[in-house]
C-alpha cells in the first residue's frame, strides 16, 4: 500500500516548500519541492512594523480615546515615510506566554536606508541577523549565513513590494487586508489594525502601533494573539536621518 | 574495514562494542571485498546471523536487574522533573528546510507539560500541552498541523521528557563503557537512557522498535542538572533538532 501524505509549508523567512510522506514497504519516504505562492504574512509585517519612524516616548495603555478629526489624522500619518532617509534605533522586545510567570525579552538594534536597505539584528538572548538589501536577503544565525534572492523568490519579491508600498506610506489605507482604528491622546496616536485575511487572522488577532505625534514616528508595537499572548516591541535611543554606511547591510 | 570489523566480530567471544549512539546499526555489503566471501553463500549467511544475532541484544552478558516503574525518579534524569521554564534555542531542520526559534518547556503539574515554539520575532510556530504522554495542541500553524508531524512531535518530546507509558525498567551496567543503562520498555518499544558512569549524567537516549534504531538523543555540556545541548535525530525521517540553552 502505498499513502501519500500531502502537507503544505511556508516557514519563517526561508521559501515555500510542499513535502510529500510516503510510506511503501513499510518504508516512509519523503520528497519535497518548493512552491513560492504562499507569502509568510509574519515577516511581511515584520517588515512592514520596522520601517516606521520611531521614538523613544513611552506609549501609555489608558487615556486613548478614539480620533475626532480622521482627516487630519491621515494627512498626519501619512508624512510617516516622506521625511525619513535613514533610522537606527535599538529595540527590546517581550514576549508573553501565558503559562510563563516571566516574559522572554529579547534585545537589539535596527538600520533602515530608504529605499530598500534594512538590517535587524538581535543581540540577546543570541545572534541573530536578517537584513534586506535591494534585491538580496541574508540571514545570520550564529556562524551559519544564508542568503537568498527576491528576483527568484515570489515570497521575498512580494515583501520588497510591501517595503516600497511602506514607504510610500499606503499601509493605513490597504483596506483588504485590515481593517484599521484610530485612537489618540495627547502625545500619541493609537492604530489598531485587525486582520482581514484568514491567514493572518488565525496567527493575529489585533496589531497596535503606537505613533508618537510630536514627528509621526513609531514608539511601540503590540502584536496579540488569539490566544491573548503577545508580542511587544519597544523602540528606544532613536535615531533619524543620520548617516548609515552601506557596509552595515552585508553580512561577512 | 568492514571485513576487519566482520573478523574481530566472529573471532571474539565478547559482544560487539556498540557503534556511536544506536548501537545495533545492521551492516549490509554489497560487494565483498576479500576472498572469504567467495566462498558461497553459506558462510555470508553465517555472519549474517552472527550479526545479527549478536547485535539484537548489546547488551546480553550484562548485569541486568528489573525495577519497577515506580522507580523512574531514580533515574538521574533532571528534564522531566525541573520546576522552572527552561527555553532552548532551537534550530530545526526539517527535510532540509530549517526553523529557527526559542522552544519553552515548562512543567505545569505531575505529568503535564507545556511546549512551545516562537520564532525569534515573538510569534508562535506551536503551542502544544503533553498529558501523560498525549500530545494537545493548543496552537500550531497550519503548515505544520497535520497529523503526521504532530505525532512525530508527540513521540520526540514524550522521549525527551520521558513520558512514555512503560511495562517495565531494567538497569545494566556495563562497566566496559562506563556506561549504566536504564531501559524504559513496553512491548516491542524501547527506550534508553545511557548515564556515564563518570559523570553520573545521562549522556544519550534512544528510542527503538523491535531492535531498530527510530529517535536518538545526544544530552551535552550539563549545567547543573540541565543540559545546555540537545541533538535529536530521526533515523527513517529527516528531522534533526538542535537546542541550545538560553535560561
Amino acid at each position: 500500500m502505498n499513502r501519500i501524505y500531502k502537507m503544505d509549508c511556508h516557514p519563517e523567512f526561508i521559501e515555500g516548500w510542499q513535502i510529500r510522506f510516503g510510506k511503501k514497504n513499510n518504508h516512509i519516504y519523503a520528497s519535497h519541492e518548493k512552491s513560492s505562492t504562499k507569502l509568510n504574512m509574519t515577516a511581511i509585517f515584520f517588515i512592514i512594523f520596522s520601517l516606521f519612524g520611531l521614538n523613544n516616548i513611552h506609549a501609555q495603555e489608558n487615556g486613548f480615546t478614539q480620533v475626532k478629526d480622521l482627516t487630519k489624522a491621515k494627512t498626519e500619518l501619512s508624512k510617516l515615510a516622506d521625511n525619513t532617509s535613514t533610522i537606527q534605533s535599538k529595540f527590546i522586545q517581550e514576549k508573553h506566554l501565558s503559562f510563563l510567570t516571566e516574559n522572554i525579552i529579547s534585545k537589539g538594534e535596527f538600520y533602515f536606508k530608504s529605499p530598500n536597505q534594512l538590517r535587524w539584528e538581535y543581540s540577546e538572548p543570541f545572534e541573530y541577523i536578517i537584513v534586506f538589501n535591494d534585491k538580496n536577503i541574508l540571514i545570520k544565525d550564529e556562524d551559519k549565513i544564508s542568503t537568498f534572492d527576491t528576483e527568484s523568490n515570489k515570497m521575498f519579491s512580494e515583501i520588497s513590494n510591501m517595503m516600497i508600498g511602506t514607504i510610500q506610506g499606503n499601509i493605513f489605507t490597504d483596506s483588504d487586508r485590515f481593517a484599521v482604528k484610530y485612537f489618540e491622546n495627547n502625545s500619541q496616536y493609537l492604530l489598531e489594525l485587525d486582520p482581514k485575511l484568514p491567514e493572518m487572522k488565525n496567527m493575529l488577532k489585533i496589531i497596535k502601533i503606537y505613533i508618537d505625534k510630536s514627528d509621526i514616528s513609531v514608539a511601540k508595537i503590540k502584536m496579540i494573539e488569539s490566544s491573548d499572548d503577545y508580542t511587544s516591541i519597544d523602540f528606544i535611543n532613536r535615531k533619524l536621518n543620520q548617516p548609515i554606511d552601506n557596509e552595515i547591510f552585508n553580512i561577512k | 574495514m568492514r571485513y576487519l570489523i566482520l573478523n574481530n566480530i566472529l573471532l571474539s567471544s565478547t559482544p560487539p562494542r556498540r557503534r556511536g549512539l544506536g548501537g545495533s546499526k545492521k551492516v549490509t555489503y554489497t560487494n565483498p571485498p576479500g576472498p572469504l566471501f567467495r566462498k558461497g553463500g553459506n558462510f555470508l549467511l553465517l555472519i549474517s546471523i552472527l550479526i545479527v544475532t549478536s547485535c539484537s541484544n548489546p547488551y546480553k552478558n550484562l548485569t541486568t536487574t528489573e525495577y519497577s516503574i515506580n522507580e523512574i525518579h531514580q533515574i538521574p534524569y533532571a528534564l522531566p522533573f525541573s520546576e522552572k521554564a527552561l527555553i532552548y534555542k532551537a534550530n530545526i531542520n526539517f527535510f532540509n528546510n530549517d526553523i529557527s526559534g526559542l522552544l519553552i518547556l515548562k512543567k505545569t503539574d505531575e505529568s503535564n507539560y507545556r511546549i512551545a515554539l516562537t520564532t525569534q520575532f515573538g510569534l508562535k510556530i506551536f503551542d502544544f500541552e503533553l498529558n501523560h504522554g498525549i500530545l494537545n495542541v493548543k496552537y500550531c500553524v497550519e503548515y505544520l498541523n497535520k497529523k503526521v508531524i504532530i505525532n512525530t512531535f508527540q513521540n520526540d518530546f514524550n522521549l525527551l521528557l520521558m513520558q512514555n507509558h512503560i511495562n517495565n525498567i531494567f538497569v545494566i551496567e556495563n562497566p566496559e563503557q562506563d556506561q549504566k543503562i536504564w531501559q524504559l520498555k513496553s512491548g516491542k518499544l524501547t527506550y534508553n537512557y545511557i548515564q556515564e558512569t563518570e559523570s553520573e549524567k545521562i549522556a544519550n537516549i534512544s528510542f527503538k522498535k523491535r531492535n531498530s534504531d527510530k529517535i536518538s538523543v545526544g544530552l551535552y555540556n550539563y549545567k547543573g542538572n540541565i543540559p545546555e545541548n540537545i541533538t535529536l535525530e530521526h533515523h527513517n525521517i529527516k528531522l534533526k533538532m538542535n537546542l541550545k540553552l538560553i535560561q
